[in-house]
């Protein structure tokens, strides 16, 4: 008598359940994809100087014109600055960049740029205190907490030259704690 | 949500989610790697004078109704030095105290308006002007003034 049996093959299907974690990668997915800011070309990457006294940004966007000046740091003429790569202040004019919408405005044409800006938006009536029709654009200033202070009051002089009297500058709140 | 937990022969046709997954963690990595925790930021006015611009063609005669802060850089060290008249000031609660003993001073003399005027030097990191503004604002001082050179000759440009 044969005690042979036909051993029973059993067949498991070891298969990984991937269902969960395709729920938990769409969530981050969400979470990285409402994160992430697109719409910042208008401010450069800088650090900004911190102040505790400063007005924070209004959440709801306004319609006044605005143009962000920016004052950042470039390796200007190769090599990269060893100062400024440091945590020092470098002093190089050169090294010095004024980028309006992600593009380098040389310091001689600067006058030109913000009149052309300041042209697009005037007031519709004479300031009787000035005699003219002023610029309704404002500026906002954001320059590097290194930058010199030089660069900024050339765009504040500059500013008030071609009629542009509202001026404000950015600061970065200081971290709580 | 695609695949499903049942058996195949319950549902023969399988939705392959390998795929999907390779396309989700691509784009994960994309964001991952692009995303930065933004400083909250803020600002602070400093509107023009409308009739004056920033021409700097008012003529100074006379003693100065201000209260004025000026920064030197000293190059050797690599700091700015502050200065509030004569006295040179290091700490920001000393200058806080003397900006607000000083702008206090104008106040009680009937010229609440006052400004306190910034005037540095063009290499003085813009940090350290926005910590004297800041001092400003903490002592309630909102007519701060910055100096600017004196405007080229008529007939120059």
């Amino acid at each position: 008598m044969s005690r042979k049996r036909k051993a029973m093959v059993v067949q498991e299907s070891v298969s990984c359940n991937l269902i969960p974690m395709v729920d938990i990668m769409f969530l981050l997915l969400l979470f990285f994809m409402l994160g992430a800011d697109m719409t910042q070309r208008e401010q450069a990457d800088l650090v900004l100087p911190t102040a505790s006294e400063i007005k924070e940004n209004d959440k709801v966007k306004t319609e006044e014109p605005t143009t962000t000046v920016n004052i950042q740091h470039t390796d200007n003429g190769g090599g990269k600055c060893p100062i400024n790569a440091s945590g020092g202040y470098c002093r190089e004019t050169d090294h010095w960049a004024i980028v309006i919408r992600g593009r380098e405005i040389p310091r001689p044409v600067l006058k030109d740029q913000l009149k052309a800006e300041a042209d697009e938006a005037l007031e519709p009536d004479v300031d009787p205190a000035a005699g003219v029709r002023l610029s309704a654009r404002k500026i906002i200033i954001r320059a590097d907490r290194a930058a010199p202070y030089g660069d900024v009051n050339k765009i504040i002089e500059v500013a008030g030259q071609v009629g542009i009297y509202k001026i404000e500058v950015g600061a970065a709140v200081p971290p709580k704690g | 949500m695609a695949g499903s937990s049942m058996g195949e022969d319950e549902n023969p046709v399988a939705i392959n989610v390998t795929p999907l997954v390779d396309v989700i963690f691509c784009l994960c990595v994309f964001f991952m790697i692009s995303f930065k925790f933004k400083q909250l930021e803020g600002k602070f006015d400093s509107w023009l004078p409308k009739g004056k611009g920033a021409a700097g063609s008012v003529q100074i005669e006379g003693i100065l109704d201000e209260v004025r802060v000026a920064m030197f850089w000293d190059e050797v060290n690599q700091r700015t030095v502050r200065q509030l008249g004569t006295r040179r000031v290091d700490s920001d609660e000393e200058l806080s105290d003397l900006i607000k003993e000083g702008h206090d001073a104008w106040v009680r003399m009937n010229k609440p308006d006052t400004p306190v005027t910034i005037d540095a030097e063009a290499r003085v990191p813009w940090n350290d002007v926005i910590t004297v503004m800041n001092l400003c604002k903490k002592n309630r001082i909102d007519k701060i003034e910055f100096a600017l050179g004196a405007p080229p000759p008529p007939g120059s440009q």
